[in-house]
C-alpha cells in the first residue's frame, strides 16, 4: 500500500514541476505557433545555472531562483532575436529543422564547456533530508520544495498572463497577432516577450529540478519531449492545461511503480517480469500519440 | 433530366445557420447563377454539395445516387466539379501540372493525362501558359486555370465559385466566353456563384439568390432583378422603403 | 510498362543539369579504382546510404510536404529484421531484407492511419513519439538483444559471401550500395512523375483543392508514408550488413531521423536531387569535421557545433535548399 500511495505522491510532485517545464513550451506556442526543440536545452541550461551559482555563491540552490530565472529570460530573448525571428518567415520543416539546429548548438556547446559527466548537489539547506508523510511514506524534502515552488511559479505567471496588462497583450497576441497589432500592440515585442517568459520559465524549472536530478548536457531531450506531450494534453496554448497535464504525465511516469504495486497485490508473477521502470517515459510518449489521434485539441486547448 | 437535386440542405455552425433549409433542382444542361449578398452561405452550399462539409440537415441527389453523406473527393471522382475562391499557390505546380492532376481520376496514365490536361488548355485558350507557375500568372489567368483544373475529369456539373472576382471588363469578356463554351459546347451544367452581376445576368438560364442562408427568389434572370424581397436583400429595407415602389 | 520507361525518361530535366549528373554518375562507378583512404570510403558508402534515406523520406517530407522525423524506426526494422534472421536461421540479406520491408511496411500503414490525422507539427511530434517508444521496446526486447544489440561477426561467415552481404573489403559494399542508389534514383525518378505524386504535389499545394479534384488525400499519403519507409528500412537492412554491429540508441535515435530529414531539406525537399545533394554536402562535413575535431580531447561537441550552426543558417536564410537557391537563380536569369 505504501508503494501506491509513495508511487502516487511522487507521481504528483515530479508532476508540479514537470508542468512549470511545460509552461514555457505553451506560451511560446500560443503567442508565435512554433514549436522549440530546444525547449529541454533551455531546460538544461537552467539546471547549470543553478547548480553553478549555488557553488559559486554558497547559498542555497532554492534561493538562487532569481538567476536562473534572469538568465533564461535573457536567453529567451536572444534566441528569438538572433535567430528564431528568422526562422519564422520559412515554411514549418525550417522551422522543426531550425529549432532543433539550436538544440544541438546549446547541447554542445555545453558539452564543450562543462564536460559530459553528471554533476550534482551536495549541499544546501534540504539536501539530504527528507518528510515522512505517515504510511512509510518518504518524501525527499527537495522534491518537495521544488514542488511547492513550482506552483509558486505557476501562479506567478498564471497571475502575470491575466492580471496584468502586459500579460494581457501577449494572450491578445496569441488569439489573433494581426488584430493585436492594430490595436497598437508591438508583434515583435510580444514575440520576444513570449520567449523570455518562456524561457524563464523553463530555467527556473532547471534550476529546481537539479536539487534532485543530476544534470548532464544529453538531459535535453528526454524533457523536451515530456514538455511535448504535456502541452498536447493540456492544449496546446492553455496554461491551467498545462498544469493539470502535468500532474497528469507525472503520475504516467510512476506508472512502474503502481505497475509493482499492483504485481504484488494481485500476485500475478508475469507482471513482475515486465521491466516497466524502462518504460517510464514510453507511456509518456505513447500517451501523446493517443491524445494527439483522439482528441487532438488537448483538455483545454483552443488552438488548432 | 435532374441533375442535382437538393433537398431542405441546412447548415449550422454551432449557434449560426449558415444553410437553411435549402432545396432546388439543377437539370442536366442548365446553366444557372447563384447571387447574394456577401456572407449569405452561397460558398458553403457548394461546400457541402460537393462534401467537404458534413450536412446538418437534409439530402442531396447526385445523378440518382444519394451523395449525402459522401467525402469532398468521392463526389468529385462522380462527376461533380469545383473551383475555389482563393487559390493558394505554393508555386510548385505549373498549368499543365495542375490540370493533369485532375486529369488523373479518369486515368493512371501520366502520358494520357498529359495528353488530356493539353486538350483542356486548348479549349479554354490556354495553352501557351502551359509551363508557367500559376503564382506567376496574372489573376484572370489564374481563374481561367482554376476551371480548366475542374475539367480534368470530364465532370457532370461544374461549380464556379466568384471566377469573375477582380477582373476588368476585357477579361470578365474573356471568361463569359469560356463558360459559354463549357456550358454549350463541352455539355457540362454549370452552376456560378458571382457578384459580376452582368456575367450573372448574361448567361444563366436561371438565377437563385440567397440571403441570409435561406434562398429568397429562384427564376428567371429579369425577374429576379426586379424581385422586391432581392432588392431589399441587397439594398437594404430602408433604402427601399424610402426610395419608392419596385415591380414584383 | 508506361512507368519503367517514365522512371528512366529524364527529358524534362535541363541539359546541363544532365550533364553534371552524368559526370557525378560516372565519378561515383570508378571512385573505388582510384587510390582512396579506407575513411575516404567509409564516407562514400555513408554518403550513399543517407542520400538513399533522404530520397525515400523525400517522397513523404519533400514531395508530400509531410515532415516525418521518425524514420529512424524503420531503420531499426530493416536492420534487426536482417541480423535477427541471420544470427539465428542464417537466412542470407536479400530473403532478410525484402522480409525486413514488408515489416516496416506493415508497421508504416497500423499507424499510418492514425498519425494522418494529424498536420504540422503535431505530425511531426507523434512521428518522434513512435519512433522513441519503439526503439525503447526494442531496447528491452531480450529476442534482439535489448539495450546491448546484436552483433554480427565476420568469422562465422565466409566473405567474400554475395547471399549473406558479409565482406571483409568495404568496397563490395560499396557497389551493392552504389546500385541501391541508382535504382532509388530511377525509382524516385518515376514516382514524381506518376499518378501518386503528382497527387501528393497537389495535396501539399492546398489539400480542400486536392480533395475536390477526386485525391483521397489520406490514403495518398498513407501510401507515400510506406513507400518512404520501404526505402529506410531496405538501407537499415544493408546497414546491418555493413555496420554489424547494432543497437537501439545507435540505429533507432532521433538523431538518426532528424538526420535524415536534414539530408533532404538541406539539399532541397521535394526535389530529385535535393537529398543527394544535401548528403553530399552534410555527410563528409559530418565525417570530417569529426576527424580534425572531435577526437582531439578537450574539443569534443566542436564539430556538432559547427554542424548545428550550419543547419541554423540554412533554416534561417534558405529553407528551401540549396536546390531552391538553384531554382531561385535560374528563374531569375530566365526573366
Amino acid at each position: 500500500m505504501d508503494i501506491l500511495i509513495g508511487s502516487l505522491v511522487a507521481g504528483i510532485l515530479i508532476g508540479m514541476i514537470l508542468a512549470l517545464v511545460a509552461l514555457g513550451l505553451t506560451i511560446i506556442f500560443g503567442v508565435m505557433d512554433i514549436v522549440n526543440f530546444a525547449h529541454g536545452e533551455f531546460l538544461m541550461i537552467g539546471m547549470y545555472t543553478g547548480l553553478l551559482t549555488a557553488k559559486a555563491t554558497g547559498m542555497d540552490p532554492l534561493f538562487t531562483l532569481p538567476v536562473s530565472a534572469l538568465v533564461g529570460f535573457l536567453l529567451g530573448v536572444v534566441c528569438y532575436y538572433a535567430f528564431i525571428r528568422f526562422l519564422m518567415r520559412g515554411p514549418m520543416v525550417a522551422q522543426l529543422l531550425g529549432t532543433f539546429g539550436l538544440m544541438l548548438f546549446l547541447r554542445n556547446l555545453a558539452l564543450l564547456i562543462f564536460g559530459s559527466e553528471d554533476r550534482a548537489l551536495h549541499h544546501g539547506v534540504l539536501v539530504g533530508k527528507s518528510f515522512e508523510m505517515g504510511m512509510g511514506v518518504i518524501i525527499p524534502a527537495t522534491k518537495m520544495a521544488a514542488a511547492v515552488l513550482s506552483v509558486v511559479a505557476f501562479l506567478a505567471i498564471w497571475l502575470l498572463m491575466n492580471r496584468t496588462k502586459i500579460g494581457k497583450a501577449l494572450t491578445a497576441t496569441a488569439l489573433n497577432a494581426q488584430g493585436a497589432r492594430y490595436m497598437g500592440i508591438p508583434t515583435e515585442k510580444m514575440n520576444a516577450l513570449a520567449w523570455g517568459i518562456g524561457g524563464a520559465s523553463v530555467t527556473v524549472a532547471g534550476a529546481l529540478l537539479v536539487n534532485f536530478w543530476s544534470v548532464n548536457p544529453f538531459v535535453g531531450i528526454l524533457f523536451t519531449m515530456i514538455a511535448f506531450a504535456i502541452v498536447a494534453l493540456g492544449g496546446f496554448g492553455s496554461v491551467p492545461g498545462a498544469f493539470f497535464a502535468g500532474l497528469v504525465v507525472g503520475m504516467i511516469t510512476e506508472i512502474p511503480g503502481i505497475w509493482d504495486f499492483l504485481s504484488y497485490t494481485l500476485n500475478w508473477d508475469w507482471m513482475m517480469d515486465v521491466p516497466m521502470t524502462s518504460f517510464k517515459y514510453t507511456g509518456v510518449y505513447l500517451a501523446y500519440f493517443i491524445i494527439m489521434v483522439l482528441r487532438p485539441r488537448g483538455l483545454f486547448g483552443w488552438k488548432n | 433530366m435532374t441533375l442535382l437535386d437538393v433537398q431542405h440542405l441546412t447548415k449550422n455552425f454551432g449557434g449560426l445557420s449558415a444553410n437553411q433549409d435549402i432545396s432546388f433542382a439543377l437539370q442536366r444542361g442548365e446553366l444557372v447563377g447563384l447571387i447574394g449578398p456577401n456572407g449569405a452561405g452561397k460558398t458553403t452550399l457548394f461546400n457541402c454539395i460537393s462534401g467537404l462539409h458534413a450536412i446538418s440537415s437534409g439530402k442531396v441527389v447526385f445523378d440518382g445516387e444519394d451523395i449525402t453523406a459522401l467525402k469532398a473527393h468521392e463526389t468529385a471522382r462522380r462527376g461533380l466539379a469545383r473551383t475555389f475562391q482563393i487559390y493558394s499557390a505554393s508555386g510548385d505546380l505549373n498549368v499543365e501540372e495542375n490540370v493533369m492532376v485532375g486529369c488523373f481520376m479518369r486515368t493512371r496514365s501520366t502520358a494520357k493525362a498529359k495528353a488530356r490536361a493539353r486538350e483542356i488548355l486548348l479549349e479554354l485558350n490556354l495553352s501557351d501558359l502551359g509551363n508557367a507557375l500559376v503564382s506567376e500568372l496574372p489573376v484572370s489567368a489564374q481563374k481561367r486555370v482554376t476551371m480548366a483544373t475542374a475539367l480534368g475529369s470530364g465532370p457532370k456539373l461544374l461549380l464556379l465559385d466568384e471566377v469573375a472576382a477582380g477582373l476588368n471588363p476585357n477579361e470578365i469578356e474573356e471568361i463569359m466566353i469560356n463558360i459559354r463554351h463549357i456550358h454549350d459546347d463541352l455539355g457540362v451544367t454549370v452552376m456560378l456563384i458571382e457578384h459580376v452581376m452582368e456575367l450573372v445576368m448574361n448567361v444563366s438560364d436561371r438565377v437563385m439568390v440567397l440571403d441570409y442562408g435561406r434562398k429568397i427568389a429562384d427564376g428567371d434572370p429579369k425577374r429576379v432583378a426586379k424581385d422586391a424581397n432581392v432588392i431589399k436583400a441587397y439594398l437594404g429595407e430602408r433604402f427601399v422603403r424610402e426610395h419608392g415602389e419596385v415591380l414584383t | 510498362m508506361e512507368k519503367l520507361r517514365s522512371a528512366f525518361d529524364f527529358s524534362d530535366f535541363p541539359p546541363l543539369d544532365l550533364s553534371i549528373a552524368g559526370i557525378v554518375g560516372v565519378f561515383l562507378l570508378v571512385f573505388p579504382i582510384f587510390p582512396h583512404s579506407a575513411f575516404a570510403m567509409a564516407t562514400m558508402i555513408q554518403f550513399l546510404m543517407f542520400s538513399l534515406y533522404g530520397m525515400g523520406w523525400n517522397t513523404i517530407g519533400g514531395y508530400g510536404g509531410q515532415v516525418d522525423l521518425g524514420k529512424a524506426q524503420y531503420v531499426g526494422i530493416g536492420a534487426y529484421t536482417t541480423a535477427v534472421l541471420l544470427i539465428r536461421w542464417d537466412i542470407p540479406f536479400w530473403f532478410s531484407m525484402p522480409l525486413g520491408v514488408c515489416f516496416a511496411v506493415i508497421w508504416s500503414f497500423i499507424i499510418g492511419y492514425p498519425l494522418f490525422r494529424l498536420k504540422g507539427h503535431y505530425f511531426a511530434i507523434a512521428t518522434i513519439a513512435t519512433s522513441l517508444v519503439l526503439m525503447d521496446l526494442f531496447g528491452v526486447w531480450e529476442f534482439v538483444g535489448a539495450s546491448r544489440g546484436l552483433e554480427i561477426s565476420p568469422i562465422k561467415y565466409h566473405p567474400p559471401d554475395f547471399w549473406r552481404l558479409i565482406f571483409k573489403e568495404d568496397i563490395y559494399y560499396y557497389y551493392v550500395i552504389l546500385g541501391f542508389f541508382f535504382l532509388g534514383i530511377l525509382y524516385v525518378n518515376g514516382f514524381r512523375k506518376s499518378c501518386l505524386g503528382f497527387q501528393l504535389r497537389s495535396i501539399k499545394d492546398n489539400e480542400d483543392v486536392a480533395r475536390s479534384l477526386g485525391i483521397n488525400v489520406h490514403w495518398a499519403k498513407i501510401k507515400t508514408y510506406a513507400i518512404a519507409t520501404a526505402f529506410v528500412s531496405m538501407v537499415g537492412s544493408f546497414h546491418a550488413c555493413y555496420i554489424k554491429n547494432i543497437e537501439p540508441e545507435d540505429t533507432m535515435s532521433l538523431d538518426i531521423s532528424i538526420l535524415i530529414a536534414l539530408m533532404a531539406m538541406l539539399g532541397g525537399a521535394g526535389s530529385l536531387w535535393g537529398p543527394i545533394i544535401g548528403a553530399a554536402v552534410l555527410i563528409p562535413l559530418k565525417s570530417y569535421l569529426k576527424e580534425w575535431l572531435g577526437a582531439a580531447a578537450g574539443l569534443a561537441g566542436i564539430d556538432l557545433i559547427i554542424y548545428a550552426v550550419i543547419i541554423m543558417l540554412i533554416s534561417a536564410l534558405e529553407p528551401r535548399g540549396i536546390w531552391g537557391i538553384v531554382e531561385k537563380v535560374r528563374r531569375r536569369r530566365q526573366r
